[in-house]
């Protein structure tokens, strides 16, 4: 009998594993940074309460602003590093920083900066025009996943020490938002030369400072990075010789934890000031606590569904009236209930947020009973069977096999039934996407830099838009306005543009954007200044302690 | 036989308890479409994560999908899972280790080495890995467990065969001309099975439990499609709201009891030596 009781509690013990091996993945490294947690503030509450502690979702592969392309290292770079420009609002346009004014060509070929001229470094060398030139080809040359950002930018030239000119090779109205981008921070070229750099062309195989970058930070920002351990934690001290008005936070501790669960917890025992990934559940444990602020915001990740054009691969979802069809039919609502609160849906290709968006997509514009007429117009009165190929992906974690399944319910409503194929992205997903070969799928687009041009990519012809079989050829008008839209330098005429191809493709075209996944932020109300940033996810330098 | 049957019913109250349990999980699953109250995929999301009700008993899912009609239908695909594997993997594992006990030498030892190559590795990771190749779905699952199961089978297989094959029977038919196939399927397998037969009952249980595992991982079909452990991993987001996770969880649990037992009760009924051995 006792082994029978030893053999029921191990089937018991077995159960168990089932569950704990399973989310060993999301959590074991939750677990190792918690402890680090928990050590880290005991050492950081006696150094003052000057300190703040961060706690962010995913570490960094590197922190050298030349290579920098993830989520989470322009929230560094930019309390590190300057730019010539920067977002000082969210949803505002880019406001000069080091910059002091600046001008365009009439041709728009030309664009002049003049520089602050009292601004320094963090070691004390004045800024110049030299470590603009220096910073911006360095980034061109070093060929990394960024380089491509300058590739309108055909040359630099520094006629005196505050004058920049940059000469383009096409009229680019987001020149500005570019240089607003993390790997186009300004560094002091004099201290990264001394460590390996260089911006000359070979700087791909010649440039050695990406190690001392990701030890330490050589730019003119409010802050210095003192150590970072990757996958663990960034700390960043207050830069001594800092040009202009510092904020009084003395020191910030940047920990990676993964799981909201522990960001949650450690929030409300105090641990941490800001926990930046919240879900909507975590959000409501924290509903109504003392001291904790909650922030529910939508970011400008967007998912989207995506029909091929090309009736090869798209089979019946290539026919636009079926395009429309499957548009009327989604039930938007639903998905900002699975995405949580602050999601939003825009009306077009371009997002919320964005310069010249045309807001949200109207709440009553879902109806099933026009969509199966349209579809019956079509000539699938009993609708059709199709697969759906989703991957293993999470948009700001929601996973895509979430939006999937609203997908797959909402269009059996009108009798398409859709059969979701989960591919993972490293074995054919990720191919297929970018070859255009994928017929019908659900996929989110985070924004390379904080301009609505990026969205320019979904017209026809363009990266995303072939990714959808969709070429020039199909719809001349609305790819004679992305020209157009590059042109465009006056904020005016941009947004008139803008809107112009939001209404081209609002009821037209392979894509239908679905959801803006939020932001949940959650921090102690002894801090004030904290905001959701698009382009830096949350900007250090605007926060104040309240004493 | 029927005798025994009924006394292990008698003497044994796990194992009766075992067949219960799995009566029911079978049952369940074969009247599903009776059973349940919901369809498994409706959703509702104006109903999301309810508590169990009256109207849901095991309360509503993320996209306010009944969970009590999920769990009655995932019984399915982790019975298939487990029973199927179990099955195949018997099958190969026993020619397969028949074959190399029987012809011995150089045959024996490149067979052996081949199956100890794959039980070499830990069996969890080489079963995503394989699915992960190959894509996942249900089939694939399926199959990745049986390339992972079988060598413990041929190796069982190998060794009682080893002292089978030195029985006066088989030397008696081998002096009668019989051909060695003759031997092996006529003689050999049938005086050696029944230790197979008592390690595929246990083992059902755990080809559920791995079964659950990848699909936990998800390594299974795609959503939406009712699947206790891809039920559980949706739970482990929704910390505070048990029956997400709670009542999958359960399911699998009392499946993987049940079939434990009545293996431990068909060990009991067929190998009194081992029963005595404890």
């Amino acid at each position: 009998m006792k082994k029978k009781l030893l053999a029921a509690v191990l089937c018991l013990a077995m159960a168990l594993t089932t569950v704990a091996c399973g989310s060993s993945n999301t959590t074991d490294s939750t677990e190792s940074s918690a402890d680090q947690t928990t050590g880290d503030t005991a050492s950081s509450g006696e150094s003052g309460s000057n300190t703040v502690v961060v706690a962010m979702g995913s570490g960094f592969s590197t922190l050298d602003p030349g290579y920098v392309y993830e989520k989470y290292p322009p929230l560094v770079i930019n309390a590190c590093y300057e730019n010539l420009f920067k977002f000082y609002t969210n949803d505002g346009a880019p406001e000069p920083c080091l910059a002091d004014t600046y001008e365009f060509s009439e041709d728009g070929l030309t664009l002049t900066v003049n520089l602050k001229q009292d601004v320094t470094f963090a070691s004390g060398n004045p800024m110049t025009s030299a470590d603009v030139a220096f910073s911006i080809n360095r980034c061109k040359n070093l060929q990394g996943n960024p380089s491509f950002i300058c590739d309108t930018i055909e040359s630099i030239e520094t006629p005196d020490d505050y004058t920049v000119v940059f000469h383009l090779t096409q009229q680019d109205s987001a020149i500005l938002s570019k240089l607003t981008y993390s790997s186009l921070a300004v560094l002091d070229s004099e201290v990264v030369k001394a460590n390996g750099g260089t911006d000359a062309e070979d700087a791909s195989t010649t440039d050695t400072a990406q190690d001392y970058l990701n030890t330490t930070s050589a730019g003119s920002g409010m802050y210095v990075m003192t150590s970072y351990i990757p996958d663990q934690e960034v700390v960043l001290e207050k830069n001594p010789n800092y040009w202009g008005e510092a904020t009084n936070v003395d020191k910030y501790i940047l920990q990676i934890q993964p799981d909201s669960n522990t960001q949650m917890m450690t929030l409300s025992t105090g641990d941490i000031d800001i926990a930046m990934n919240m879900t909507d559940d975590t959000m409501a444990e924290l509903e109504g606590q003392e001291n904790v602020a909650l922030i529910n915001a939508p970011t400008k990740t967007v998912g989207f569904v995506m029909m091929n054009m090309n009736e090869e691969y798209g089979g019946p979802v290539s026919d636009p009236q079926v395009q429309l069809a499957i548009r009327k039919a989604l039930n938007y609502e639903n998905f900002k209930t699975i995405c949580g609160e602050g999601t939003t849906t825009p009306y077009s290709i371009i997002q919320v947020g964005f310069m010249g968006s045309k807001g949200e997509k109207a709440a009553d514009y879902t109806n099933v009973e026009e969509a199966k007429q349209i579809l019956a117009d079509a000539g699938y009165p009993d609708g059709f069977d199709i697969d759906m190929t989703v991957t293993d992906l999470d948009m700001e974690g929601v996973p895509l096999t979430d939006l999937a399944q609203l997908i797959k319910s909402d269009l059996a409503q009108i009798g398409i039934n859709v059969n979701i194929v989960s591919e993972p992205w490293a074995a054919g997903y990720g191919d297929a996407y970018r070859d255009g070969t994928l017929g019908f799928t659900v996929m989110y687009w985070a924004t390379d830099y904080n301009d609505p041009n990026v969205q320019l990519e979904f017209l026809p012809g363009k990266t995303v838009g072939l990714r959808a079989g969709w070429t020039e050829e199909m719809d001349p008008e609305l790819s004679a306005l992305y020209d157009e839209a590059m042109a465009a330098t006056d904020n005016d005429a941009r947004i008139a543009v803008l809107e112009q191809i939001q209404d081209d493709t609002y009821e037209n075209g392979p894509f239908i954007m679905v959801a803006q996944a939020p932001a949940h932020i959650a921090y102690n109300t002894r801090l004030e200044g904290v905001t959701n940033s698009d382009p830096y996810s949350l900007d250090l330098t605007l926060i104040n302690i309240v004493e | 036989m029927l005798h025994a049957i009924k006394k292990l019913f008698k003497s044994n109250y796990l194992f009766t308890l075992g067949v219960i349990i799995c009566l029911a999980w079978i049952l369940a699953a074969v009247f599903a479409p009776f059973i349940a109250p919901y369809d498994p995929i409706a959703q509702d999301i104006t109903l999301r994560l309810q508590p169990p009700s009256p109207e849901h008993w095991f309360g509503t899912d993320s996209f306010g999908q009944d969970i009590f009609s999920r769990v009655i239908y995932g019984g399915r695909y982790s019975l298939l899972a487990g029973c199927l594997t179990v099955v195949i993997a018997g099958i190969i594992g026993t020619f397969y280790g028949a074959i190399a006990g029987y012809v011995g030498g150089t045959t024996d030892n490149v067979m052996m080495r081949i199956s100890e190559m794959i039980l070499s590795f830990p069996s969890l990771i080489l079963a995503m890995i394989i699915n992960a190749v190959m894509g996942s779905n249900l089939f694939n699952t399926m199959f990745a467990l049986v390339i992972v199961a079988w060598p413990t089978y041929a190796r069982l297989m190998r060794s009682v065969v080893l002292s089978v094959k030195e029985n006066e029977y088989v030397t008696a038919s081998e002096a009668l001309g019989a051909s060695k196939l003759r031997i092996l399927v006529k003689e050999i397998i049938p005086n050696s099975i029944s230790s197979v037969l008592i390690m595929a009952t246990t083992d059902i249980g755990n080809q559920i439990l791995m079964f659950s595992t990848l699909s936990f991982l998800g390594l299974g079909s795609a959503p939406p499609t009712p699947e206790w452990g891809m039920m559980v991993s949706d739970g482990v987001d929704y910390f505070n709201k048990f029956w997400v996770a709670g009542f999958p969880g359960l399911a699998i649990f009392t499946m993987a009891v049940g079939a434990n037992f009545i293996g431990d009760g068909l060990r009991d009924l067929l190998d009194p030596k081992l029963r005595k051995q404890f």
